[in-house]
């Protein structure tokens, strides 16, 4: 870390004069110092991030040298394409369920219903979570991220619980729309 | 006697022709404010700030990059910035002209006197000095998507051979000359740069998951199968609407998201 941060204030005068080339070139040799330095301090604390090294707030974000291509999180289709499909495909699916609730009436129908109120609770918590992951990643929020992942877990298995309660045992979600619709 | 005196009408009369073709010649002044963002690494507790620089627009080019030489020729020589074409196919001169990121080698001037012009680098950069920003991060992302053919089966001889067809889905993405305005233009890629690849990057995938001559394709993809490195996109457009070279990384990006999903 100390030699990163040689590094670093050493540059714009290195860039400045023509002899503090060869400056800046022994420099870059040492690099392979700083790599160690990197993976000594990654190996100390556990990787927090998707790929390997770890995030330092406000700090450089390159990691390695300036050569080595940025590193890829192992590939899981689970938070990949199979997520993103079944993101869309549900997506889509609550176009035409949101019609036919308008058609149809819940009560007579109450699995339909029931279908419903699942995709909306799922579809929002999809969104909530995307919201977490690009605003307040755990890599960069160790503390807070965590504690909104789990608050958003909780909300949607309550909200669910509820749907389920209020299906079952009395008018159900498409019949109450509709009298707050009329009301 | 008269021969002498018609010469002399006549040479009076070219002169008075002459100045009158200069006056006409002479162009109105025509003033223009440009503010331009300036920070200077050798005095980093200064924080950055808008430099105001008045030129004659009809002593100058018709491009913000005429203006920004103009600038640094004529009036403060340590404004820094990259340029190297001047027509828009190095994408060296990438910078944010008047709120969107384009190349300041083909983005007119606009000649309304009363509005000034304010240029900034790219956004969401770490910056150098002044216009130019720090594209280390930016190159390590192109690096690691192995933007170079791959194919262990080498053809009996000459070279790798492709279709008409085959060869018109690389159109439209090996035009792009990474000058990075479409990735400093996603709000994706400026909260999460460090995971999320770009458009830029992203688009330059696809180039090579498309070519039918290179065979690592399945591996390429392979890469993207997580949450931040491609994912992170959620079709804001904001890169096909600012790429100085009209071409749309959005597409591709849907394209691989296409070929993933149905994999």
């Amino acid at each position: 870390m100390a030699s990163s941060t040689l590094l670093r204030s050493t540059l714009p005068r290195t860039f400045a004069s023509a002899t503090g080339r060869n400056v800046l070139r022994s420099a870059l040799q040492g690099t392979d110092e700083l790599n160690l330095a990197y993976s000594s301090l990654i190996s100390r604390s556990k990787a927090r991030a998707s790929s390997t090294a770890q995030y330092v707030p406000g700090g450089p974000i390159i990691k390695g040298t300036v050569n080595d291509p940025v590193e890829f999180p192992p590939p899981s289709r689970t938070h990949g394409s199979y997520h993103w499909a079944f993101e869309r495909l549900l997506a889509a699916s609550l176009v035409p369920m949101t019609a036919a609730a308008f058609v149809t009436s819940g009560s007579s129908y109450p699995v339909f219903d029931g279908l419903l109120g699942l995709s909306l609770v799922m579809h929002s918590h999809i969104g909530f979570d995307s919201m977490i992951v690009d605003y307040v990643h755990k890599r960069k929020f160790p503390i807070l991220g965590p504690i909104l992942s789990w608050t958003l877990r909780t909300a949607t298995v309550g909200v669910l619980v509820g749907v389920y309660q209020f299906n079952t045992n009395d008018i159900g979600l498409t019949e109450l729309i509709a009298k707050v619709w009329t009301a | 006697m008269q021969v002498l005196a018609k010469t002399a009408r006549a040479s009076a009369l070219r002169s008075c022709m002459r100045s009158f073709a200069s006056a006409a010649l002479e162009k109105p002044v025509l003033n223009k404010e440009f503010k331009i963002y300036r920070w200077n690494p050798d005095e980093p507790a200064k924080k950055p700030t808008l430099q105001s620089y008045t030129i004659d627009l009809n002593q100058t080019g018709p491009m913000v990059l005429d203006a920004l030489i103009k600038i640094k020729n004529e009036v403060d020589p340590t404004l820094t910035f990259r340029r190297s074409c001047r027509e828009g196919i190095c994408g060296s001169c990438a910078m944010n002209i008047d709120g969107q990121n384009t190349l300041a080698c083909l983005c007119r001037i606009d000649r309304n006197p009363a509005k000034n012009s304010k240029i900034y680098p790219l956004p969401h950069m770490y910056i150098v000095k002044d216009l130019v920003p720090d594209l280390t991060l930016f190159y390590k992302q192109y690096k690691s998507i192995k933007p170079y053919l791959q194919n262990d089966n080498l053809p009996e001889q000459g070279e790798y051979l492709q279709t008409q067809e085959d060869r018109k889905k690389l159109d439209g993405l090996y035009e792009c000359i990474l000058c990075a305005c479409c990735s400093t233009s996603c709000p994706s890629y400026w909260w999460n740069q460090d995971e999320y690849l770009g458009p830029a990057t992203l688009m330059q995938a696809y180039r090579w998951i498309a070519d039918s001559r290179d065979s690592y394709g399945a591996q390429r993809k392979e890469q993207l199968q997580n949450e931040m490195s491609m994912y992170r996109c959620h079709t804001i457009f904001n890169c096909a609407r600012t790429c100085p070279k009209g071409l749309n990384p959005a597409e591709a990006i849907a394209k691989i998201k296409l070929e993933l999903a149905a994999d």
